[in-house]
């Protein structure tokens, strides 16, 4: 499965050497330099996944990674040259599903990518129900009460994870390896930012969270089935 | 009598709970001293003062009475003299009327009244004893055989005596005494007795009113002195109260300034320090945030061209099989040294980041063994390599924290790494110990070791113990610099111990909660000498089965397993200590 990928950043010799090296791997990049111009690429072009930097001419990474997340789904990653928590959080918030600090290397870029693209190929049918919500995981669609709510694909895979062993508690590690696709442990802020965001859409109360519980000093893991 | 002996207890320690109450109050109360000492020395300089006034007020009393009575006395003496004198009585029975009539007559002869004694002096033999005569006989015994004796010398003689009082008490008295010659009876001595009552009575009012002036003025004293150090120190501790406030943060805060004395002067002056010091905090703010501004700035510039150079870098490496020779090794060569750049540029970002006091704590309750096996974890692969391996050593309960885990994580890997390297292919030990306050962990490693002097350098920025030995073996020169900054951040500390040949120690010590100051660590930096391996009988269960070498379960402590010579012995062994299940099931979950 290889996919068209767009690339917006504004040097110009990095964009062409991520090309470069994602032709090799077999995908197709398109390329946008201007934040003013992403939205409108993004439309024409319908790539499966983004790779976005924070800094950019015209609109900055965050504003348009929120105009893309208002329209689609698709999975987006950021670039981004600062690790600092603000930075990273606030990228994370307006609807990044993971993010690659620079400088990186080739083979990391094109596991981030492949890790993203992967979750279309898990066929089996399947139906689970956690709190008061019931998903069905090949059609990726969560229902409360006969009502659909609309989930990004990585808010639905870690709502898939947790509701899978709802005895389990996940610590956050787990959390990146199995959603995210890490081997070795990363940055955990990834895991807190995203249950947040999955909170503020499936929990009644986001306040009083019954649907994802963390348990503290440990990590988090699915509420009470069936109530 | 156990519940006598538990009271008596309770009460020792409620006596001496007061009493340190008391002490804690002197101690932080300037008011409180001010106002005890002032009335103390009020009180005793006073004292002196009363016990002054009444003696020399007593003694003129006295002294006035006295030369009154005894110019009296001597003038009724000679009267009666005088009556003697012209008396012709010539029989006893004349004489004693005669005697009798002088005596009741001279009664009243005086300023008030007075008793008055006629007796024979001592030693008289003449033949007409004609016996004493007095107006209160009862009152004889008061002139004594002294006066008597002092009188028959001759002249006037005078004596204090104490007057048995009707109520039982006694009053203050004088007797003077003086011969007279009596016709045909001889020598004769007449006493005078003198209350002193009405003197004592004056003497005692001026006393009583000078006791209540001495307490009112004491009073007063108290009262001014309370009053004058309530108006001195009320403004210090306001001044006190907003110091306490501005130091907790609130800039903003200022004293109130009335009129123009010395208190006003303080308020106006502590007003200004804190105008400046909010100013220059600003300041510093604004500094710190171009700082910060400035090293985010740089790290894009820098980062952006650096992925270009390392992405080409790679994918030349990645080809490298096709080129010739000397190509090759280019390649290889820009590969490795584009890495070492990265975590150059990595760890300068970093330390610049602490020193522009951007870097945040990113804090969460976690219970730091878990971090620990983590970072041993992550370091098994180095340790293989250098023919090393790592022992860990947790306790049984849990050390929990309010830690950055990142951090700590970094922080450990620093520790380990530099431990593997300079192990020399022994054991690197991790210990891990927890009290009510902190957590600790120390890595020790038994290779070269190093001077005390060295170990005060290690934190040191680019610091290497041995230019030639570091060349080799890598590391930016900036990894213990960094956990140093990160212990620090944490509230914590991170500390080193070395002896050459002996091995080194690294201690990293983090208090459980924020706020907490630390005062020691649960675990020793340098080892005790004395302190031989002892076995424990607790059984050990190795967590990561599948991370382990097929080895039967350790039962020793720490250096056990120094039998290193044993080639058949694997290089690896991570000999990990956990009683938790949840911790445990936790760690299995995540190798999973």
């Amino acid at each position: 499965m290889k996919g068209r990928v767009l690339v917006v950043d504004d040097d110009t010799a990095l964009a062409e050497m991520i090309g470069i090296v994602l032709r090799s791997e077999g995908f197709d990049p398109v390329f946008c330099e201007d934040g003013d111009e992403a939205i409108g690429v993004f439309r024409a072009t319908q790539p499966d996944l983004v790779l976005l930097d924070l800094m950019l001419p015209g609109k900055d990474g965050n504003e348009v990674c929120r105009l893309i997340r208002g329209e689609s789904g698709v999975p987006i990653v950021m670039l981004t040259a600062k690790s600092d928590t603000v930075d990273v959080v606030l990228g994370l918030e307006s609807g990044a599903d993971d993010y690659i600090s620079k400088p990186f290397k080739p083979k990391e870029l094109v596991a981030r990518v492949r890790a993203r693209l992967r979750r279309s190929d898990e066929p089996a049918p399947e139906h689970l129900s956690i709190g008061d919500l019931t998903i069905d995981v090949p059609g990726h669609r969560v229902e409360r009460a006969g009502r659909s709510i609309s989930l990004t694909p990585l808010e639905f895979d870690l709502l898939v994870a947790l509701a899978r062993k709802p005895w389990q508690v996940f610590t956050r590690e787990v959390l990146l390896e199995k959603v995210w696709g890490y081997r070795h442990a990363a940055d955990t802020r990834l895991v807190n930012v995203h249950v947040q965001r999955l909170r503020s859409k499936i929990e009644t109360d986001p306040e009083r969270p019954e649907i994802v519980v963390t348990v503290r000093g440990v990590g988090y893991k699915a509420g009470v089935a069936g109530t | 009598m156990p519940r006598l002996t538990a009271w008596g207890r309770l009460g020792r320690a409620r006596t001496g709970r007061r009493l340190r109450g008391l002490t804690r109050r002197w101690r932080s109360s300037l008011q409180l001293r001010v106002l005890v000492s002032t009335l103390t020395i009020g009180l005793v300089a006073l004292a002196l003062l009363g016990v002054y006034v009444g003696e020399s007020m007593s003694a003129g009393l006295f002294e006035a009475r006295r030369s009154q009575v005894l110019a009296e006395s001597a003038r009724s003496t000679q009267q009666a003299q005088e009556i003697f004198a012209a008396s012709a009585a010539s029989t006893y029975d004349e004489v004693a009327l005669l005697l009798e009539d002088v005596t009741t007559a001279q009664r009243n002869g005086g300023s008030g009244e007075r008793d008055v004694f006629l007796m024979r002096a001592p030693g008289q033999t003449g033949s007409l004893g004609v016996r004493a005569t007095a107006t209160d006989r009862t009152r004889g015994d008061l002139v004594s055989r002294e006066l008597k004796q002092a009188v028959s010398a001759g002249g006037q003689q005078w004596q204090s005596v104490a007057i048995p009082a009707a109520d039982g008490g006694v009053e203050p008295g004088i007797v003077v005494g003086q011969d007279v010659d009596v016709p045909m009876a001889g020598t004769y001595q007449m006493f005078f007795l003198y209350s002193l009552q009405a003197e004592q009575d004056r003497l005692d009012f001026l006393l009583r009113t000078l006791t209540l002036a001495a307490v009112a003025l004491v009073a007063l004293l108290g009262g001014m002195t309370w009053l004058v150090t309530r108006r001195t120190v009320h403004p210090v501790r306001r001044a006190a109260h907003v110091a306490d406030r501005l130091a907790d943060g609130h800039l903003s805060e200022r004293m109130r300034v009335h009129g123009q004395d010395e208190m006003a002067t303080l308020a106006r002056t502590f007003n200004e320090m804190a105008e400046s010091l909010q100013d220059q905090i600003h300041r510093m703010e604004e500094l710190s945030a171009l700082q910060r501004r400035f090293v985010s700035d740089v790290s894009h510039e820098l980062r952006t061209p650096l992925t270009t150079i390392r992405m080409a870098g790679e994918v030349i490496h990645g080809a490298r099989g096709d080129f010739e020779p000397a190509v090759k090794r280019s390649a290889e060569l820009l590969a490795t040294q584009l890495d070492r750049f990265e975590d150059l540029l990595a760890d300068l970002l970093e330390i610049s980041r602490f020193d522009a006091g951007a870097a945040v704590l990113d804090a969460e309750g976690r219970d730091v063994r878990d971090i620990v096996l983590q970072a041993v974890d992550n370091a098994t692969p180095l340790a293989v390599r250098r023919g090393s391996w790592l022992q860990v050593d947790l306790p049984d309960q849990r050390a929990d924290a309010d830690v950055d885990p990142r951090r700590v994580e970094r922080v450990l890997r620093n520790l380990l790494v530099n431990g593997i390297e300079h192990a020399d292919g022994s054991a690197v030990e991790v210990r891990v110990g927890v009290d009510a306050t902190a957590v600790a962990v120390t890595v020790r490693d038994h290779g070269v070791g190093m001077t005390a002097q060295e170990a005060l350098h290690v934190f040191d920025r680019f610091w290497r113990a041995d230019p030639a030995r570091a060349r080799t073996t890598g590391g930016t020169g900036l990894g213990l610099a960094i956990s140093l900054e990160d212990a620090h951040l944490h509230g914590g500390t991170l500390e080193a111990w070395g002896r050459p040949g002996r091995g080194a120690c690294f201690r990293l010590t983090l208090p459980r909660r924020a706020g907490i100051r630390l005062a020691g660590s649960p675990l020793p930096l340098a080892p005790d000498p004395e302190a031989a391996p002892t076995a424990t009988a607790a059984p050990r269960r190795s967590t990561d089965p599948a991370a382990l070498p097929d080895l039967p379960p350790m039962t020793g402590e720490i250096a056990i397993v120094s039998n290193a010579t044993d080639p058949a012995r694997t290089d690896v062994r991570v000999d990990v200590h956990v009683d938790d299940p949840v911790s445990a099931a936790d760690d299995l979950g995540r190798t999973s």
